[in-house]
Formats: structure tokens, sequence, C-alpha cells
């Protein structure tokens, strides 16, 4: 198998499908397509100068951003307005096909997800996967996540910076 | 065959108006010794169906949320089937029904693991003790077996009277479990309803194993019990020492015992690991606790224990190989766990002293409590001596050059379940700077669970490296934990149950369970801390209740010396260990049954009612692994209690969560008016993941709120919500109008806030519930 496509931790493989490998230029795409996209922002980036990257390209796309943990605080102290939900409580309603969305205007049908605990976002992901067909998934972590539908391979910070640049540029 | 007719088969008119004694099954051998409640509820001995109906209003307020670990089932030979994007699999079954079917499997495996235990030590104890051996907790405890009460409509008098309850327990186990057989139930939410059952005999199995073991054994009976030894460091090494890993506290008694009887006390250190060790202590407080599950490993592996006393349930299944690095001795204990070890429990103590001194054998399968207590001691002071020279751990200099062997391939920190920066440790090691070491060994950052070894391409042995780095602090590891108090006396049921029902004492919050995560400890103390602080009661067993003695304040005390342990606001109660579970939910029966005069017998859906929307009781499980902490939580779910898991516990593959935006899911039938009425999400969800401490503290206090609070006890909470939520996220919460009724229930501190949130949102007014409840108006229930 191609390691660029084994799961950061390689037992979350769950079966016989599996994330598409994307490039900052196929995410791009995806962006391009949606019409009601929203950004997941998970605890792990918080503090990291990450969030800055990942505000730059919810500014960039007009993107509502749903704060999850405790990661509420740190976005609003740095000035980024979010709504703070569990992991588990987004991923519920995400998975609703009738829930109205962050805006009140419907369904999203792109979610984009960075800086969540990876065994934690690997299982909503899981959830999404089977349960809500009509949104896509991708994550920005530097990890490959399979049970989305698209992710980023596996990647040093040098190389993830250099991704979330161009999709912020 | 002679037929025996169930209580449930005279569930009429005839059984209710008369006060007929009880004369059916086993009670008809004992007249006299049990008599018919005045009033039998509706379900006495219910069967696996008998409370779907309240398991279906449960569900549709919280909706399973199903998280699958694998897109597959693999169970039969049709398969593995693919049951991505709305595929079934060859017997017809969907992914949502193969979740909620691993789900009842899960449980059925957690339930069946306390009951099995409980079914082994109530049959050993009635050996011991006779079958007429009196339950009897006290002057302080009527209710001595609540659970049983609900759902056997029987007073247990006897270890023979806990038979019978054992004997339902298992019939409902057989059909739960043949429920999750191809080609059997095809819902999702039966199997739900199955392993909420499958929850409650969780509940009751634990229940018995603890009454069992308290009255059989004079364990603690709800009163204050001692401090007790808790750390790797009051483990003396000078000593022979004998450890017990697991869940039975009968081999390790049998230790205690001989020890006592041959005058040798002071001579053997008796200490454990997870739940034996808690009761041990509640056997003889001289026995040491070295520490909750993941302190398994490092304490093995650093050969301070001679002999290794394994029973069952959360041992480590490589502890015969582990064991042999260092020439220690292995007994296996139960039936549950043989290690492929030689059956030799008739065998005479001297023939197997001397074969495991001499090494003839790896170890020893003993079945036998009692001779498990003489071989163990001999062969820990037999070999001892020779043991100590022995070479357990590689010094600093060896783990700087096994270090310089790393490759840096990095997947050590790829297969840790946490990520943990093993590679990045060894790799400062190489270069002899420990403090990477250092800092996955403090606060069980690294919980052990030595993945990392087995994908090592250089086969480095990472967990002694760690456990050989750490043990410059061991010394230091002298903490205290209360031994296991049992059951939570009626008195102090009486004294706090109307101010936990109004809403004066915010909540109980229990921590149980496993502490596996890294600083899972730490952070299960720090919030039993806020808790505590805040006036709620907190409750703690098993691995939980060790982990928060091993976190000191700045002047060096633990939780435990600086709060009391009674069940009353700002009481820090361990319950002892997990199967004594059971009074936690007990305790909140006794709630519905003391302060509110709710019968219990036969009663299941109306006491669980009850606690759903009056008693302000939450769980955690922080660091949940296995299949007991499923069954554990679906049980107390079933009761109305939520539980708030650690971010792994997505891996359960379901959770039961609210949906705010669904306010018809949160209607509620006023009993005292026959009105249905708006309620609140109250509580919120059922059973929720958190992604860290931050999160799940600000849930745990919102999960207290219930819909009978009064407006001073919904203030209060109100108040720790809000307060918790401008701590942890930095602002109030915007769903704060949901939970305010009306104006009297704003907390002061934040009233002119509060009311700006409410006008904000348009909020109106509402009335207060008399008798909110989520059970069919009676009319409706009687079918008029």
């Amino acid at each position: 198998m191609n390691e660029r496509v084994i799961p950061w931790q390689p037992t979350v493989i769950a079966g016989p499908k599996q994330a598409l490998l994307v490039t900052p230029e196929t995410a791009e795409m995806m962006l391009q397509k949606a019409k009601r996209p929203l950004m997941v922002i998970g605890p792990l980036i918080k503090d990291s100068p990450i969030l800055g990257l990942a505000t730059s390209i919810a500014d960039k796309w007009n993107i509502p951003i749903v704060s999850t943990g405790d990661a509420f605080k740190s976005l609003n102290e740095a000035g980024v307005e979010s709504k703070p939900y569990g992991v588990v409580e987004i991923v519920n309603l995400l998975k609703d096909p009738d829930w109205k969305g962050i805006t009140g205007e419907g369904q999203h049908d792109l979610v984009m997800f960075i800086g969540v605990i990876y065994y934690i976002g690997s299982q909503g992901l899981s959830t999404l996967k089977h349960f809500a067909p009509h949104l896509k998934t991708l994550t920005l972590c530097k990890y490959f996540h399979s049970n989305a539908d698209a992710s980023f391979p596996n990647m040093k910070d040098e190389a993830w910076i250099r991704y979330l640049e161009k999709l912020a540029e | 065959m002679v037929h025996r007719p169930k209580p449930k088969e005279f569930k009429d008119d005839f059984w209710k108006s008369k006060n007929i004694k009880l004369s059916i099954g086993d009670i008809i051998e004992k007249q006299g010794t049990e008599e018919a409640p005045e009033s039998m509820g509706p379900t006495p001995k219910p069967n696996v169906t008998d409370l779907r109906s309240w398991d279906m209003k449960l569900l549709e307020r919280y909706e399973p949320f199903y998280a699958p670990f694998c897109d597959m089932c693999c169970l039969c030979t049709y398969g593995k089937c693919d049951l991505t994007a709305g595929k079934k699999g060859a017997c017809g079954i969907d992914i949502k029904a193969q979740q909620a079917r691993i789900v009842l499997l899960a449980c059925c495996i957690g339930s069946a693991a306390h009951s099995g235990h409980a079914r082994h030590l109530l049959d050993y104890l009635i050996g011991k003790k006779g079958i007429d051996f009196p339950v009897d907790l006290g002057m302080n405890i009527e209710i001595e077996a609540p659970i049983m009460r609900v759902l056997l409509g029987k007073k247990p008098k006897t270890l023979g009277d806990l038979r019978e309850a054992l004997d339902y327990l298992e019939e409902q186990m057989v059909h739960l479990l043949s429920a999750c057989h191809t080609g059997q139930e095809g819902s999702s939410e039966d199997f739900e309803s199955k392993a909420f059952q499958a929850g409650l005999m969780d509940n009751l199995g634990k229940e018995i194993g603890d009454i069992a073991q308290i009255v059989a054994l004079n364990m603690p009976k709800g009163e204050d019990a001692p401090l007790v030894e808790l750390g790797f460091g009051t483990i003396n090494k000078e000593k022979p020492v004998v450890l017990c890993i697991g869940h039975n506290v009968a081999p390790g008694a049998g230790i205690i015992d001989y020890l006592e009887d041959k005058d040798l006390e002071d001579d053997v250190e008796v200490c454990g690991i997870c739940c034996a060790a808690l009761d041990i202590t509640r056997y003889n407080k001289s026995a040491k606790v070295v520490g909750p599950i993941s302190k398994q490993l490092k304490f093995v592996r650093s050969g301070v224990a001679d002999v290794i006393v394994v029973d069952e349930q959360c041992v480590r299944t490589d502890v015969l190989e582990e064991a042999k690095k260092n020439k220690a001795a292995v007994i296996a204990t139960t039936d549950k766990i043989c290690l492929g070890l030689p059956d030799l429990t008739n065998e005479d103590a001297d023939k197997i002293v001397k074969q495991l001194v001499n090494e003839e054998i790896e170890g020893a399968l003993i079945l036998d409590p009692d001779k498990v207590g003489e071989v163990a001691s001999r062969v820990a002071m037999q070999i001892a001596k020779d043991r100590e020279a022995l070479k357990i751990l590689p010094d600093l200099d060896e783990i700087q050059e096994m270090a310089k062997e790393c490759t840096e391939c990095g997947w050590c920190q790829r297969v840790c379940p946490n990520s943990q920066p093993m590679m990045d440790a060894v790799m400062d090691a190489s270069k002899g700077d420990f403090s990477k070491f250092i800092e996955l060994y403090e606060n069980d950052v690294c919980y052990t669970c030595g993945r990392c070894e087995q994908e090592c391409e250089r086969d480095l042995p990472l967990i002694s490296m760690l456990t050989k780095i750490g043990e410059h602090y061991v010394k230091d590891e002298k903490y205290n934990v209360r031994a296991g108090r049992g059951p939570v006396q009626d008195v102090e049921i009486r004294r706090v149950g109307a101010p936990i029902v109004l809403g004066d004492i915010p909540g109980v919050i229990a921590f149980v369970g496993c502490t596996n995560y890294p600083e899972g400890g730490e952070d299960v103390a720090k919030m039993a801390e806020e808790f505590l602080e805040r006036n709620y009661i907190v409750v703690t067993s098993g691995c939980g209740a060790m982990t928060v003695g091993e976190y000191r304040n700045e002047e060096g005390k633990t939780l435990y010396e600086r709060y009391s342990g009674d069940f009353d606001a700002k009481g820090l109660v361990n319950v002892g260990s997990c199967v004594s579970n059971a009074h936690i939910p007990g305790a909140c029966i006794k709630i519905a049954n003391i302060f509110a005069k709710k019968p219990l017998e036969g009663n299941f859906e109306e006491i669980a009612d009850y606690i759903l929307n009056r008693v302000g009781a939450c769980g955690v499980a922080w660091g949940a692994y296995s299949q007991k902490a499923a069954a554990i939580a679906t049980g107390v779910n079933r009761w109305g209690i939520p539980v708030v898991v650690g971010p792994h516990g997505t891996k359960y593959r379901r959770l039961f969560l609210g949906r705010t935006d669904k306010p018809e899911t949160w209607k509620l039938n006023d009993l005292r008016t026959g009105e249905v009425i708006d309620g609140e999400p109250a509580p919120e969800h059922l059973l929720y993941a958190a992604e860290n401490r931050g999160e799940a503290t600000v849930m745990i206090a919102k999960l207290c709120i219930r819909p009978n609070d009064t407006s001073k006890g919904r203030q209060i909470k109100l108040n720790h919500y809000l307060d918790l939520h401008k701590k942890y996220f930095g602002t109030l919460p915007d769903d704060v109008y949901r939970f305010v009724r009306n104006d009297k229930d704003i907390p002061i501190t934040y009233k002119k806030e509060v009311l700006a949130m409410l006008e904000e949102k348009g909020w109106e007014p509402r009335a207060l519930p008399q008798e909110p409840s989520t059970m069919d108006f009676r009319e409706k229930s009687e079918g008029k």
C-alpha cells in the first residue's frame, strides 16, 4: 500500500471506503463548489500559529466557524468569531439533513475539520461518512484521515503550513 | 417437569389486591422467609421487553448517535459485509443496527464480567458462610439492595436470597446475548432497548456482588472508612511482596487470612492494582493500593512484586510473559483467567510451593482462595531473597546506549493511542536528556499500554526504559485513598434528599471507572475538586477513586484529606470498587423511595422517571476503555442518569444526544395538573463524549439541571453552569435562556447580563412544572 494513504494512526482504517488524498488545489476546487461550507476548529490548534492560517482560510472563503472542546475562549480572545459546540454535538447536527445550519440558512454541504483530537475526529468523520450523504468532509489537519471524504496526507509541519498558506492565499 | 409460574403471570388485579404470601420457586422451600410486598408495581422481574416502552421514550428524546469504528460486519461466514453507503449485509443488517448490535454485545460482555464475578464470589461466600448468612448492613441501612428491590420486588435477607436475583439475571443475559446472533434483531432501537436491559443487569450483578462481599467479609457498611496507603512509594520492597491484580477480593482475602493466622502480617507486603486493591483494603486496611490500571505494566516491569496473583477483569493478558522477565511467580485464581497454567487446585500446597520456587512450573492455577493465600505467601517469602539481586530494569547508561539505536521511524508515536511523543523522548535520551521521558512518566501521560514496544523495529524496551527513568520519582509516590465505604446510608439520604431534588445541592457527580488517559488521573481529580468547592456531592469508585488520591494541592494534601467522606454537600465519597458502582444509582433510587415515598417493588419506570426528572446526578467515566464501562454507563442511563465520557469514549460507537432545536422532544407531562407542558433540555444529553476537561466540566454542570428544580435550586445550578462556562469558554453560554423559566431562576450575580440575553432571544416566562414526568398520564397508560 502506498505510504501516503495510510492514516496517521494506521488502525483507524475502517473498511473499503477511504478518503481521497487532496492537495491544496483540489481542496480549493471543493471549496469553490460548496454553497454552504463550515469550518470546525478543535482545541489542538487553539494556541497554535496554525490558528491564524485556519482563520485566514475561513475569512477568504467567508466560512462560519464552529469551535469544539474549549477552543472557543482562545478563538474569542484572538478576535475570531465562532460558535461553541461539542464535537459530537456539531457532528450530530450535521448528520441531520433538515438541520438549518449555523447561520440558519440550511444544512451545510462541505465541512472542514482542523485541530480536533485525531481519534475523536476520526469517529465523527465516520458518523458523517455513513449518515450524512448530503455533505462532504475535508480535513485540514497534518494527518491523513481515512474516514473523511478528502484529506491532506501525513505531513511535517513545514509542508502542512505550505498547504494551508496556499488555501489562504 | 414442574411448571413454576413467574411472578409476571400474576401481574393483574389478583396480584395487586391480595396481600398474599409468595409461594413459588425457591421460596416454597423456605416458608416464612419472604413476604410479598403490600403493593407490587407493574414490572417485577422485567423481561427483555417489559421496559421497552420506557426505553423508547428515552430513545425518542436521546436519539442514538452512531460513530462506526468499522465499516463492515465480520461476525458470520457470509461476510465480511460492506455496510457503507446504505448497503446491507448478506443477512440484511444495516450499519445502524450493526452498531447497536455491537453496543449490545459490549454491554453483554461488560455485564457478564460483573455478574460472572458476582456469581463466582457469591457461591464462594455461601460455601464459606452458609446459605442463610444474613444480609445485614447495620442499623443505618434498611434499603440494603435498592436495585434488587426494584427489579425483583424482594428484600434479600440472606446470601441465598441473592442467588434468586442472579438466577433471574442470568436468564435475562442468555436472551440478550442470543439477540446478537445473525438473523435475529434488526432494529437499532430494539438493540438499544436490549442494551439498556443488559446495562440494568450489570447494575444488578454489581449490587449482588458488593452486598455479598460487604456482609460476608465484614467490609465497611456505609460508615466513614479509614484512609489507606496508595502509590508505588508506599510499597516496602525490603519485604516479600504479593501483588493482586484484578477485581476479585477472594484470593487477596485468602492471602491476608493466611498471614494473620500465621502471625506473618508484618513480614509480607500485600498490595494490589485495580479493584482487587480497593477491595482488599476494604477487607483489611493494612493492604496497600499500588494504583489504577495505568500502573500495571510499569509495576510488573519494575520487578518489585515477587508473586503476582491475578483474578479476573482488567488484567494484562500477557502478565505471565511479563512476570517471567523478572522471575516473579504467577498464580491464576479463577476460571476467567487460566493463562494456560496447570490446575493445581487439588494439589498439596507444599508441592505447589516447591514447584514454583524451583521454577519447575511457569505458574499455577489454583481455584481455592484459601490455598492461594498459603501458596502465594510462602512462595513470596521463599523467593524474595533470591530476587533481590535480580537485574530488573536497564540502568540509565544502558538506556542512553539503547536509545542511540532508534531509527527515528516514528511508528511508536503513530501507534500510540494518544500520539504521545515517545520517539522524541528516545531521541533526547540518546543524548542523555531524559526530560521528555519524565514528562511521559509523570501523571501517567503514557499509561503504558505498550503498543509502542510492539512496533519498534529495534525492539527497544520502551516501557522498561520509561519505568527506569521514572524510578527516581517512586519514593515521592506516597498518597492515600479513603477505603471504599459501600452503600450510602438511609439517614444520609433523608438529610440530602430534599436539597438534591429541589436543587439546593447542585448535583451528585460520580467519577467511576478507569482514568486511562494522559493526565487522566489529574483531570479527574481537578474536576472533582472543582465540584467539591462548589458544594456538589462527589462520589468515586474503582480506578477513578485511586487516581483522585494521587493529586495533591500546594500544601501536599489529597482531596481525601481535605474533604469529608460524607454523602453530603462538599463530601467526597469513595463507594469502593467497580462493583460498588451499584450504590450510586442505588442512592438515587433511595432518594425516590425515602424522600418521595415512591414504592420500589416492581416499579422501575416510575423510579427511573423520578430520577431523570428530579435527581441532579451525573456520571463521569473519563478514561473508560472496557466493555464493563459500556455496560455501567448504559445501565445508569436507563435509570435516567446522564454520563460524560472522555474523547476515547466515542469508540464505544454510540452516544445518546438530545436536540435542543427540537422543542417537541422536551415536552413534559405534569402529573399533578394533567397537562402537557413545555420542558427544557434537562438533562440535555444522556451519554456524551467531551473532547477535553474544560468542555467536560461545563457539560457536567449543565447535565445536573432537572425540570423539577425549584427557582432557588435552578439559580444555584445555573450560577455554577454560568461560572464554569465563563471560566472555560470566556463567555456566558448562549443557551441560558432555555433554562430560565421565570425571573426567579436567574442567578443574582449574573442578573443584568442574563436579562439582556433573554431580551435578545425574545424570551417569555413560563410556569414551573409541579410534577414533571416523562411517563404517560395514568389514564393513557391504563388505556382509558
